[in-house]
Protein backbone atom coordinates (compact mmCIF):
# COMPACT_ATOMS: atom_id res chain seq x y z
CA UNK A 1 0.00 0.00 0.00
CA UNK A 2 0.99 3.74 -0.93
CA UNK A 3 2.00 5.93 1.38
CA UNK A 4 1.59 9.69 2.12
CA UNK A 5 4.61 11.47 1.73
CA UNK A 6 5.48 13.60 4.88
CA UNK A 7 7.66 15.84 2.98
CA UNK A 8 5.38 16.03 -0.08
CA UNK A 9 2.41 16.71 2.24
CA UNK A 10 3.23 20.02 2.91
CA UNK A 11 1.37 22.80 1.17
CA UNK A 12 3.93 24.54 -0.56
CA UNK A 13 5.65 21.84 -1.21
CA UNK A 14 2.64 19.90 -3.15
CA UNK A 15 2.09 22.74 -5.23
CA UNK A 16 6.16 22.65 -6.17
CA UNK A 17 5.77 18.90 -7.03
CA UNK A 18 2.12 19.51 -8.71
CA UNK A 19 3.95 21.89 -11.05
CA UNK A 20 7.17 20.25 -11.84
CA UNK A 21 5.37 16.93 -12.47
CA UNK A 22 2.73 18.79 -15.11
CA UNK A 23 5.82 19.34 -17.01
CA UNK A 24 7.76 16.11 -19.42
CA UNK A 25 10.53 14.64 -17.79
CA UNK A 26 13.82 16.67 -17.89
CA UNK A 27 12.11 19.48 -17.97
CA UNK A 28 12.46 22.42 -15.19
CA UNK A 29 10.76 25.66 -14.21
CA UNK A 30 12.48 28.95 -13.25
CA UNK A 31 12.27 30.08 -10.33
CA UNK A 32 10.47 33.15 -10.84
CA UNK A 33 7.68 31.25 -12.62
CA UNK A 34 7.76 28.85 -9.56
CA UNK A 35 7.10 31.66 -7.73
CA UNK A 36 4.52 33.22 -9.82
CA UNK A 37 2.37 29.31 -10.03
CA UNK A 38 2.49 28.74 -6.64
CA UNK A 39 2.35 31.90 -5.47
CA UNK A 40 4.92 31.84 -2.69
CA UNK A 41 7.24 34.27 -1.37
CA UNK A 42 10.89 34.24 -2.39
CA UNK A 43 12.29 33.04 1.35
CA UNK A 44 9.48 30.72 1.44
CA UNK A 45 10.28 29.16 -1.86
CA UNK A 46 13.42 28.70 -1.47
CA UNK A 47 13.25 26.97 2.09
CA UNK A 48 11.28 24.37 0.70
CA UNK A 49 12.82 23.88 -2.51
CA UNK A 50 16.12 23.05 -0.06
CA UNK A 51 14.11 20.63 1.63
CA UNK A 52 12.46 19.16 -1.52
CA UNK A 53 16.41 19.37 -2.98
CA UNK A 54 18.40 17.31 0.13
CA UNK A 55 15.43 14.26 -0.31
CA UNK A 56 16.51 13.72 -3.78
CA UNK A 57 12.98 14.47 -5.13
CA UNK A 58 14.08 18.33 -7.33
CA UNK A 59 17.60 19.01 -8.68
CA UNK A 60 18.58 22.70 -8.73
CA UNK A 61 20.45 24.28 -11.39
CA UNK A 62 21.92 27.71 -11.13
CA UNK A 63 23.42 29.36 -14.21
CA UNK A 64 24.07 32.92 -15.85
CA UNK A 65 21.55 33.72 -18.49
CA UNK A 66 24.18 37.04 -19.89
CA UNK A 67 24.43 39.13 -16.45
CA UNK A 68 21.34 37.59 -14.45
CA UNK A 69 21.40 34.70 -12.26
CA UNK A 70 18.88 32.00 -13.23
CA UNK A 71 17.64 29.05 -11.15
CA UNK A 72 15.76 26.44 -12.93
CA UNK A 73 14.22 23.62 -10.70
CA UNK A 74 13.51 19.82 -11.98
CA UNK A 75 11.62 17.38 -10.55
CA UNK A 76 14.04 14.30 -10.28
CA UNK A 77 12.91 10.51 -11.32
CA UNK A 78 12.75 9.66 -7.56
CA UNK A 79 11.05 12.62 -6.88
CA UNK A 80 8.57 11.99 -9.89
CA UNK A 81 8.12 8.48 -8.07
CA UNK A 82 7.41 9.73 -4.73
CA UNK A 83 4.76 12.37 -5.91
CA UNK A 84 2.79 9.49 -8.09
CA UNK A 85 2.81 7.69 -5.13
CA UNK A 86 1.58 10.70 -2.88
CA UNK A 87 -0.98 11.17 -5.37
CA UNK A 88 -1.95 7.24 -5.76
CA UNK A 89 -2.61 7.54 -1.85
CA UNK A 90 -4.75 10.82 -1.63
CA UNK A 91 -7.13 8.90 -4.29
CA UNK A 92 -6.89 5.75 -2.50
CA UNK A 93 -8.30 7.42 1.07
CA UNK A 94 -11.10 9.35 -1.45
CA UNK A 95 -12.05 5.92 -2.74
CA UNK A 96 -12.19 4.21 0.63
CA UNK A 97 -14.27 6.77 1.92
CA UNK A 98 -16.60 5.57 -0.77
CA UNK A 99 -15.84 8.69 -2.77
CA UNK A 100 -17.40 11.34 -0.03
CA UNK A 101 -15.53 13.87 1.10
CA UNK B 1 -16.76 13.76 6.66
CA UNK B 2 -15.04 10.54 7.30
CA UNK B 3 -12.52 9.18 9.73
CA UNK B 4 -9.34 10.43 9.12
CA UNK B 5 -6.16 7.74 7.91
CA UNK B 6 -2.98 7.20 9.54
CA UNK B 7 -0.39 6.81 6.18
CA UNK B 8 3.15 7.75 7.40
CA UNK B 9 3.01 9.59 10.15
CA UNK B 10 0.65 12.42 8.52
CA UNK B 11 -3.45 11.73 9.05
CA UNK B 12 -5.86 13.20 6.97
CA UNK B 13 -9.37 12.39 5.82
CA UNK B 14 -11.26 12.66 2.41
CA UNK B 15 -12.26 15.78 2.42
CA UNK B 16 -8.49 16.87 3.18
CA UNK B 17 -7.58 14.40 0.50
CA UNK B 18 -9.80 15.94 -2.38
CA UNK B 19 -8.74 19.34 -1.63
CA UNK B 20 -5.06 18.18 -1.99
CA UNK B 21 -5.83 16.46 -5.93
CA UNK B 22 -7.80 19.75 -6.57
CA UNK B 23 -4.52 22.10 -5.52
CA UNK B 24 -2.65 19.83 -7.66
CA UNK B 25 -4.96 19.80 -10.72
CA UNK B 26 -5.29 23.41 -10.73
CA UNK B 27 -1.43 24.07 -9.86
CA UNK B 28 -1.30 21.63 -13.20
CA UNK B 29 -3.73 23.48 -15.34
CA UNK B 30 -1.59 26.85 -14.48
CA UNK B 31 2.02 25.39 -15.59
CA UNK B 32 -0.23 24.16 -19.11
CA UNK B 33 -1.72 27.44 -19.41
CA UNK B 34 1.46 29.33 -18.72
CA UNK B 35 3.68 26.79 -21.16
CA UNK B 36 1.01 28.08 -23.84
CA UNK B 37 1.69 31.57 -23.35
CA UNK B 38 4.88 31.56 -23.47
CA UNK B 39 4.86 29.67 -26.63
CA UNK B 40 1.97 31.77 -28.30
CA UNK B 41 3.45 35.38 -26.62
CA UNK B 42 6.77 34.97 -28.79
CA UNK B 43 4.44 33.78 -32.17
CA UNK B 44 2.37 36.59 -31.53
CA UNK B 45 5.12 39.28 -31.50
CA UNK B 46 6.63 38.08 -34.28
CA UNK B 47 3.34 38.54 -36.21
CA UNK B 48 2.85 41.75 -34.71
CA UNK B 49 5.93 43.04 -35.91
CA UNK B 50 5.21 41.28 -39.37
CA UNK B 51 1.65 42.84 -39.67
CA UNK B 52 2.85 45.91 -38.51
CA UNK B 53 5.22 46.13 -41.55
CA UNK B 54 2.73 44.88 -43.96
CA UNK B 55 0.19 47.54 -42.80
CA UNK B 56 2.73 50.11 -43.03
CA UNK B 57 3.96 48.95 -46.75
CA UNK B 58 0.05 48.94 -47.29
CA UNK B 59 -0.06 52.70 -46.74
CA UNK B 60 2.90 54.18 -47.77
CA UNK B 61 3.54 52.05 -50.60
CA UNK B 62 -0.20 50.60 -51.98
CA UNK B 63 1.25 49.24 -55.35
CA UNK B 64 3.17 47.10 -53.30
CA UNK B 65 0.84 45.69 -51.42
CA UNK B 66 0.57 42.47 -52.38
CA UNK B 67 4.09 41.31 -52.90
CA UNK B 68 4.51 43.12 -48.91
CA UNK B 69 1.65 40.88 -47.45
CA UNK B 70 3.57 37.40 -49.38
CA UNK B 71 6.10 38.32 -48.25
CA UNK B 72 4.45 38.91 -44.38
CA UNK B 73 2.91 35.70 -44.92
CA UNK B 74 5.86 33.89 -46.16
CA UNK B 75 8.21 35.06 -43.15
CA UNK B 76 5.20 34.62 -40.49
CA UNK B 77 4.83 30.70 -41.42
CA UNK B 78 8.49 30.13 -41.46
CA UNK B 79 9.27 31.98 -38.15
CA UNK B 80 6.16 30.52 -36.32
CA UNK B 81 7.51 26.90 -37.64
CA UNK B 82 11.27 28.00 -36.44
CA UNK B 83 9.98 29.23 -33.04
CA UNK B 84 8.00 26.28 -32.27
CA UNK B 85 10.63 24.07 -32.80
CA UNK B 86 13.17 25.63 -31.02
CA UNK B 87 10.35 25.55 -28.39
CA UNK B 88 9.79 21.69 -28.50
CA UNK B 89 14.01 21.26 -28.21
CA UNK B 90 13.99 23.24 -25.32
CA UNK B 91 10.64 22.48 -23.20
CA UNK B 92 8.99 19.77 -24.80
CA UNK B 93 6.31 21.85 -26.08
CA UNK B 94 4.94 20.69 -29.46
CA UNK B 95 2.62 23.37 -31.13
CA UNK B 96 3.02 23.51 -35.17
CA UNK B 97 3.25 20.09 -36.23
CA UNK B 98 1.87 19.20 -39.82
CA UNK B 99 -1.90 18.93 -38.94
CA UNK B 100 -1.28 22.14 -37.38
CA UNK B 101 -0.06 23.21 -40.90
CA UNK B 102 -2.70 22.00 -42.80
CA UNK B 103 -5.59 23.47 -40.59
CA UNK B 104 -3.74 26.80 -41.03
CA UNK B 105 -3.43 26.17 -45.17
CA UNK B 106 -7.14 25.11 -45.11
CA UNK B 107 -7.69 28.23 -42.92
CA UNK B 108 -6.41 30.90 -45.28
CA UNK B 109 -7.67 29.24 -48.15
CA UNK B 110 -11.16 29.28 -46.74
CA UNK B 111 -10.37 33.36 -45.80
CA UNK B 112 -9.01 33.86 -50.08
CA UNK B 113 -12.46 31.97 -51.09
CA UNK B 114 -14.22 34.42 -49.07
CA UNK B 115 -12.41 36.88 -50.24
CA UNK B 116 -12.91 36.01 -54.04
CA UNK B 117 -16.48 35.17 -53.59
CA UNK B 118 -17.32 38.77 -51.63
CA UNK B 119 -15.31 40.86 -54.48
CA UNK B 120 -13.86 42.27 -51.05
CA UNK B 121 -12.50 45.72 -51.59
CA UNK B 122 -9.02 46.42 -50.50
CA UNK B 123 -10.29 48.52 -47.40
CA UNK B 124 -12.62 45.52 -46.43
CA UNK B 125 -9.65 42.92 -46.84
CA UNK B 126 -8.02 44.87 -44.52
CA UNK B 127 -10.93 44.23 -42.04
CA UNK B 128 -12.10 40.66 -42.69
CA UNK B 129 -8.05 39.37 -42.48
CA UNK B 130 -7.42 40.60 -38.64
CA UNK B 131 -10.79 39.87 -38.08
CA UNK B 132 -10.83 36.20 -39.43
CA UNK B 133 -8.00 35.32 -37.44
CA UNK B 134 -9.23 37.16 -34.31
CA UNK B 135 -12.10 34.89 -34.83
CA UNK B 136 -9.71 31.77 -34.23
CA UNK B 137 -8.18 33.59 -30.86
CA UNK B 138 -11.42 34.33 -29.48
CA UNK B 139 -12.45 30.53 -29.98
CA UNK B 140 -8.76 29.43 -28.76
CA UNK B 141 -9.26 31.38 -25.95
CA UNK B 142 -12.32 29.54 -24.95
CA UNK B 143 -10.18 26.46 -23.69
CA UNK B 144 -6.90 27.53 -23.36
CA UNK B 145 -7.22 30.84 -21.58
CA UNK B 146 -9.27 34.30 -21.05
CA UNK B 147 -5.37 36.18 -22.72
CA UNK B 148 -6.66 34.82 -26.05
CA UNK B 149 -10.44 36.29 -25.45
CA UNK B 150 -9.12 39.52 -24.56
CA UNK B 151 -7.00 39.98 -27.76
CA UNK B 152 -8.88 38.82 -29.44
CA UNK B 153 -12.51 41.13 -29.26
CA UNK B 154 -9.95 43.77 -28.30
CA UNK B 155 -8.55 43.87 -31.65
CA UNK B 156 -11.43 42.71 -33.44
CA UNK B 157 -13.32 45.84 -32.10
CA UNK B 158 -10.76 48.39 -32.70
CA UNK B 159 -10.53 47.00 -36.78
CA UNK B 160 -14.50 47.74 -36.90
CA UNK B 161 -14.11 50.93 -35.67
CA UNK B 162 -10.70 52.06 -38.09
CA UNK B 163 -13.38 49.97 -41.01
CA UNK B 164 -16.12 52.64 -39.98
CA UNK B 165 -15.04 55.65 -38.60
CA UNK B 166 -11.15 55.88 -39.73
CA UNK B 167 -10.76 57.79 -43.46
CA UNK B 168 -7.30 57.50 -45.63
CA UNK B 169 -5.21 56.42 -42.64
CA UNK B 170 -6.75 53.13 -42.08
CA UNK B 171 -4.05 51.39 -43.08
CA UNK B 172 -1.78 53.02 -40.58
CA UNK B 173 -4.25 52.25 -38.29
CA UNK B 174 -4.40 48.93 -38.64
CA UNK B 175 -0.74 48.77 -38.46
CA UNK B 176 -1.04 50.14 -34.99
CA UNK B 177 -4.37 48.53 -34.25
CA UNK B 178 -3.38 45.17 -35.31
CA UNK B 179 0.39 44.98 -35.37
CA UNK B 180 0.57 46.80 -32.11
CA UNK B 181 -2.03 45.09 -30.83
CA UNK B 182 -0.62 41.67 -31.25
CA UNK B 183 2.69 43.27 -29.81
CA UNK B 184 1.24 44.43 -26.87
CA UNK B 185 -0.80 41.00 -26.36
CA UNK B 186 2.46 39.09 -26.96
CA UNK B 187 3.77 41.21 -23.82
CA UNK B 188 0.84 40.65 -21.81
CA UNK B 189 0.79 37.16 -22.07
CA UNK B 190 4.78 37.06 -21.04
CA UNK B 191 4.20 38.51 -17.73
CA UNK B 192 0.77 36.40 -17.25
Amino acid sequence: MAELDDIIHQPLRLRIMAALNALPSGVGLEFARLKKLTGATDGNLGAHIETLSKAGYVAVEKAFVGKKPQTTVTATAAGRGAFARHVAMLQEIIAASGGKP
Amino acid sequence: MTTPEKAGSTMIDSQQASEALSEINEIARRVRQSRIYNLASMIMIMWGVLTFAGYLVTYLAPRYAGYGWLAVYAAGIAGSIVVSASQHARSGVRTFDIRMFSAFLLFVAFGFFTNWLGHFTPRQMGTFWPIYFMLVYTIAGLWVGEAFVAIGLGVTALTLIGYFFIGDAFDLWMAFVNGGGLILGGLWMRRS
